[in-house]
């Protein structure tokens, strides 16, 4: 098990830097927000704690919290800026910011180390930490799901225009859903940036939305167990995949295509119907 | 400068020949193509392959390019983007699942590609098109210029024609208005769709080969950001419009270059990303949008 431990641990710690980052994603999604915002404050707390840790020499968790608030009120300036939209519009407008940073951090000279990145963030932070705040995050997050602020959540996600006339704060609850992505997107970020000591432009771009958005859509987006399923899913793909060697890359787009084809509602989805069809005949004595 | 604006003005028609279709299918049958990028790329990779063999002339090149658009372009319809619109639940679920299902479908051409090339530029060393400078005074002109001008003029041209006046288009048109009622007055919406997908393929297989003529070689990457910089095109003219398009994609190509030779530094494509946000948030509709536009 040690063994197995140590062998493995950047592995593990990349798995729960991805849940808090798919978590980022997840979080606005429930609120039936589809914003991408998670991956530009992802970049935000990459860069502030590496700077922060470089230039003012600060321990790794008030450079990880610099990051986390910065991001947050980048993340609520976001949410008053784009109320207006929704769908695949405001999906568009939070991935154009989050790509409008990574050409800012190439462009920033000194201070962001331009297209080499930063280098030499060594802070003592562990992987026992990593883990406790992901865990910290999931619990909370877990909370959020039951009781009047769960329902609240799936209200204005359903039918954004009943939970209005019911009473329940539609406007706010979208702002929060940006915030906390924000917060978690920037944890992650600011954690993968002390664990790895560097940061490089290339590590926001593009293709880590399309990392958290198929973690979401294959893992199921509305249950942090969604998060948790994709975040394990596509951290050990790869070593499951080692066999395919060169095409792991095609494996993987043939993946997410079918999740996204057949299994709309991710592999969550597919256990609690499975669940469900258990327990049906057991309750109604075998009748459907 | 005038040569400044000549480049500007090829640039523009390859973003232009390249949205246009990715326009056309968002605008009418509600489908925005990830996958269009790699559709673009791979058109271009074939040619490459077959000109490798045998020496083919330009527009042999052209036709295989459309022809291996088209094909991929009705075969990520067939395979996901119908399927998807089929089984969902509604229509934001459905932009959803087409999103993601487009980004992972990206990938296998993109893979493949990769894979052969090992992700070296690739072109059409081998074919028998030789480039003509033309010198117009201060302007120098080639002839894949002139090659490329004259498509997207042509091409947009027939597409607005045919999009106002013929019966099919019309039909087109109505489907993006209200699909259901269309379908009850007798709009084939499956075939119409087919077809939407075809042309919106074959026109990217056209910019992917008149891009690797323009540049001499282009990379397996080269998709992904066309796909930014014509996404930004079309929400800056207004989505399933024409003419926004083609005012998008020029007004896109002009800008980024004067950021490219007005300022040093890496900020050109800035210019796409921080577009697409400013249209959004101050006219979500974009220049040429239509206002009762669904907008969710």
């Amino acid at each position: 098990m040690i063994a197995w431990y140590e062998a493995n641990v950047v592995l593990i710690q990349s798995m729960f830097i991805s849940l808090l980052l798919a978590l980022s994603i997840q979080v606005p999604f429930r609120a039936g927000v589809f914003s991408l915002a998670g991956i530009g404050s992802y970049g935000v707390g990459a860069y502030t704690a590496a700077i922060v840790t470089l230039q003012l020499g600060w321990p790794p968790f008030a450079a990880i919290g610099a990051g986390m608030l910065l991001a947050a009120v980048i993340a609520y300036l976001l949410a008053l800026v784009l109320a207006r939209l929704s769908g695949l519009y405001l999906g568009m407008a939070t991935i154009a910011y989050s790509l409008i940073l990574s050409v800012v951090v190439i462009n920033g000279g000194e201070l962001t180390g331009g297209a080499q990145g930063l280098f030499g963030a060594v802070s003592d932070l562990q992987t026992g930490h990593v883990v406790a705040v992901a865990v910290a995050a999931v619990a909370l997050l877990a909370l959020s799901e039951r009781g009047r602020l769960g329902r609240w959540i799936d209200t204005v996600r359903e039918d954004p225009e009943l939970a209005v006339s019911v009473g329940v704060p539609v406007a706010a609850i979208r702002q929060l859903s940006f915030v906390v992505g924000g917060l978690l997107g920037a944890c992650a970020g600011a954690m993968n940036t002390l664990l790895r000591t560097t940061v490089t432009p290339e590590e926001v771009g593009f293709h880590l939305v399309v990392l958290a958005l198929t973690m979401i859509i294959v893992g199921g987006s509305r249950s942090w167990a969604g998060a948790l399923i994709g975040a394990v899913v596509f951290t050990w793909l790869p070593t499951v995949l080692a066999f395919v060697g060169e095409w792991q890359t095609l494996v993987y787009g043939v993946v997410v295509a079918v999740a996204a084809i057949f299994v709309p509602t991710g592999i969550l989805g597919l256990a609690q119907d499975f669940v469900r069809r258990l327990r049906r005949p057991a309750l109604q004595g075998g009748r459907s | 400068m005038a040569q400044n604006l000549l480049n500007a003005l090829t640039l523009g028609s390859l973003y232009l020949l390249f949205a246009l279709g990715m326009s056309l299918a968002w605008g009418t049958i509600g489908i925005l193509n990830f996958a269009h990028g790699s559709i673009f790329m791979f058109a271009a990779f074939t040619g490459h392959l077959l000109v490798q063999q045998v020496a083919l002339p330009l527009p042999v090149v052209l036709l295989i390019g459309t022809a291996v658009g088209a094909a991929l372009s009705v075969l990520a319809q067939v395979l996901a983007f119908e399927p998807i619109q089929r089984r969902a639940r509604d229509h934001r679920r459905a932009e959803l699942q087409i999103l993601v299902g487009g980004i992972g479908i990206a990938t296998i051409p993109l893979a493949i590609a990769q894979h052969a090339t090992k992700s070296v530029p690739f072109g059409f060393t081998g074919s028998t098109f030789q480039v003509e400078v033309y010198r117009l005074g201060p302007v120098q002109l080639t002839n894949v210029q002139l090659v490329i001008l004259g498509a997207a003029a042509v091409l947009t041209g027939v597409l607005a024609w045919w999009l106002r006046s013929a019966r099919t288009g019309l039909a087109l048109r109505s489907i993006g208005v209200d699909a259901e009622v269309a379908t009850m007055m007798g709009v084939n919406r499956r075939g119409l769709a087919m077809a939407t997908m075809a042309v919106a393929g074959a026109l990217a297989g056209i910019a992917g080969v008149l891009l690797t003529y323009y540049l001499g070689s282009i990379a397996a990457e080269s998709g992904d950001s066309f796909l930014i910089k014509a996404f930004a095109a079309i929400v800056l003219g207004g989505i399933g419009s024409i003419g926004g398009a083609v005012a998008g994609a020029m007004i896109l190509a002009l800008a980024e270059t004067v950021v490219l030779t007005q300022t040093s530094g890496m900020w050109v494509d800035a210019v796409s990303f921080g577009l697409i946000f400013a249209v959004l948030v101050l006219r979500p509709r974009g220049l040429f949008g239509r206002k009762e536009v669904r907008r969710t």
